[in-house]
């Protein structure tokens, strides 16, 4: 039986910035947020004064402000890519207490403008430990510049405790590109959009340059710009709109770990804890799941999540990949955006889950600027999974077709 | 030649792990109240929520738990690519992290996970030795 919160609120629309990858002017994050804000407050109908909630990964008050909202709900949780994932739980909870009726949860990042200019993200290794974080002490000093420099260690536990190999995981590069390549707004669409884009192959997965072995550079996520935004509504004004609703029928978050030193399996993250939460509060399980959103920092962050949700055993996420499940056309699509992998990843990317999820269960994910109808599904259900930091936090959403 | 790679500056709460790694010894904490050792030093015990956290002498050995082979770096470490990290699982109980000292990065072997490991010192500054584990046979 479904829970209490299951289906009070819906998402009701979904939009992108203007300009989102590698613009050629270099954009800031706020710029990013509003642009986004805009599009899918016309989208929806939904007037920017009626927003009363406001949820974004750190930034809240500065963003209420520039819009010159006074907002009753203000919430700035940021525990990296699956935050938004969190906003939209807990936009759901504040709005079946009654306390508001209109929810913004909103993404802006500068991922690739920020590094053209110099700014953070250029993975400079600290010698000092951060207070905040004690067991930085104890892991800065060995040469670690970054997400992909973390996550290798997961692969290589995973490929000794199952038997996998990092060319299965491969297969999960290959058939996220094929989506990219139904979608024009994804940077690896095709040579035209990008010289190492269009169709790739196994070998081309497994020649690229080590990053951080075992992962090679196509095992790893882009640093693009993006920006993103949802409105979620109350029933009643969900039923109103222009735009139909994509209903939010469980949710969950969890966490494992904040420094990778705490994390007790490397071979399994929160998700299942997370998902469990989700599937429960929405009454439905795996098996009522039709097409899954799930986040790809690196192949590896993917076939393990597919394992967390119970879409597959363990050991063996992979394989929907690799099995041709997840690919356009297949049983069981996954990532139909073309992913962190080979369409756009800012930094954290939960909202490019959000956003995708919304667009392929209300039927318009063709309309996404130029899109294809080839990138269209047939689900009428999505879970849609975040996983933030170093593999440490997740949030789950079960999301349903109107 | 001078320590080039990112050199810690050792905190109140980790000051017994620092004076151990100056003497060669590896100095760990361990709750006195539900004897858990837990890796990095903290305020409360992660197990029973006690305070009352003593230091004490570990063997210095234990087992590689995941590695990975590092071919990008900034900085000194930059000039060392390719270098193995891992986790190392104490004898005593819980993991550090290392750069991994004893294998060849360029023959990355998914055997060295469970190699035996003991740590050694190397002096970054007159106050600051930094631990590094390498691979023993046996
Ligand atoms: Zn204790």
């Amino acid at each position: 039986m479904p829970g209490e919160l299951s289906r009070a609120a819906a998402i009701v629309g979904a939009a992108e910035a203007n300009e989102i990858g590698y613009p050629e002017t270099p954009k800031t994050a706020l710029q990013l947020h509003i642009e986004a804000i805009k599009n899918v407050s016309d989208q929806t109908g939904i007037p920017i004064s009626r927003i009363d909630g406001i949820f974004s990964a750190g930034w809240s008050s500065q963003i209420a402000e520039h819009l010159g909202l006074h907002p009753r709900y203000i919430d700035t949780t940021s525990v990296g890519g699956c935050s938004f994932e969190m906003h939209v739980h807990h936009a759901l909870a504040a709005i079946h207490a009654g306390i508001i009726d209109v929810a913004l949860v909103t993404h802006g990042e500068s991922g690739w403008s920020s590094r053209a200019t110099g700014g953070r993200g250029t993975g400079r290794p600290r010698g000092s430990g951060d207070p905040w974080d004690p067991g930085s002490l104890f892991s800065n000093p060995y040469g670690i510049s970054g997400a992909p420099s973390n996550y290798s260690h997961a692969m290589t536990r995973h490929n000794h405790r199952w038997g996998s190999t990092p060319e299965d995981f491969a297969h999960i590069a290959v058939v996220t590109r094929q989506w990219a390549t139904l979608n024009p707004r994804a940077i690896m669409h095709s040579r035209d959009v990008h010289p190492q884009g269009g169709p790739i192959t196994i070998e081309d997965v497994q020649t690229a340059r080590l990053v951080s072995w075992p992962l090679t550079l196509l095992h790893c996520c882009l640093v693009t710009d993006h920006g993103g935004a949802v409105l979620i509504a109350k029933p009643e004004i969900a039923r109103s709109l222009r735009t139909k609703p994509v209903w939010i029928a469980g949710a969950g978050e969890s966490m494992s770990h904040s420094n990778m030193l705490e994390m007790e399996d490397f071979t399994a993250t929160s998700a299942a804890a997370s998902s469990a939460a989700a599937y429960r509060m929405a009454g439905m399980g795996p098996e009522d799941m039709e097409m899954a959103m799930v986040y790809d920092s690196f192949t590896v962050t993917a076939g393990i999540t597919m394992e967390m949700l119970g879409l597959a055993p363990r050991g063996e996420g992979f394989r929907l990949w690799k099995d041709g499940h997840a690919a356009p056309g297949g049983r069981f699509p996954i990532n139909t955006n073309g992913g962190g992998l080979s369409f756009n990843h800012s930094g954290m990317y939960g909202m490019q889950l959000l956003v995708e999820a919304y667009r392929q269960l209300s039927g318009t994910a063709e309309d996404g600027i130029h899109g294809l109808p080839g990138k269209q599904t047939k689900a009428r259900s999505c879970i849609v999974n975040g996983t933030g930091g170093s593999l440490s936090t997740t949030g789950t959403l079960v999301l349903v077709a109107d | 030649m001078a320590y080039n790679k990112p050199i810690p500056d050792p905190d109140p709460l980790s000051k017994p792990f620092w004076e151990g790694a100056r003497a060669g010894k590896l100095m760990l904490p361990r709750c006195t109240s539900c004897n858990r050792v837990h890796w990095y030093p903290r305020h409360i015990c992660p197990n029973c929520h006690a305070r009352e956290i003593e230091w004490f002498e570990a063997s210095g050995e234990g087992r590689v738990h995941t590695f990975a082979v590092q071919h990008r770096a900034f900085g000194g470490w930059a000039e060392e690519v390719p270098f193995v990290t891992a986790y190392i699982d104490l004898n005593e109980g819980d993991r550090m992290f290392t750069v991994l000292r004893g294998v060849d990065p360029n023959k990355p072997d998914l055997n060295w996970i469970g190699a035996r490991v003991r740590v050694e010192f190397e002096p970054a500054s007159a106050d600051v030795h930094i631990a590094f584990w390498r691979v023993i046979q046996g």
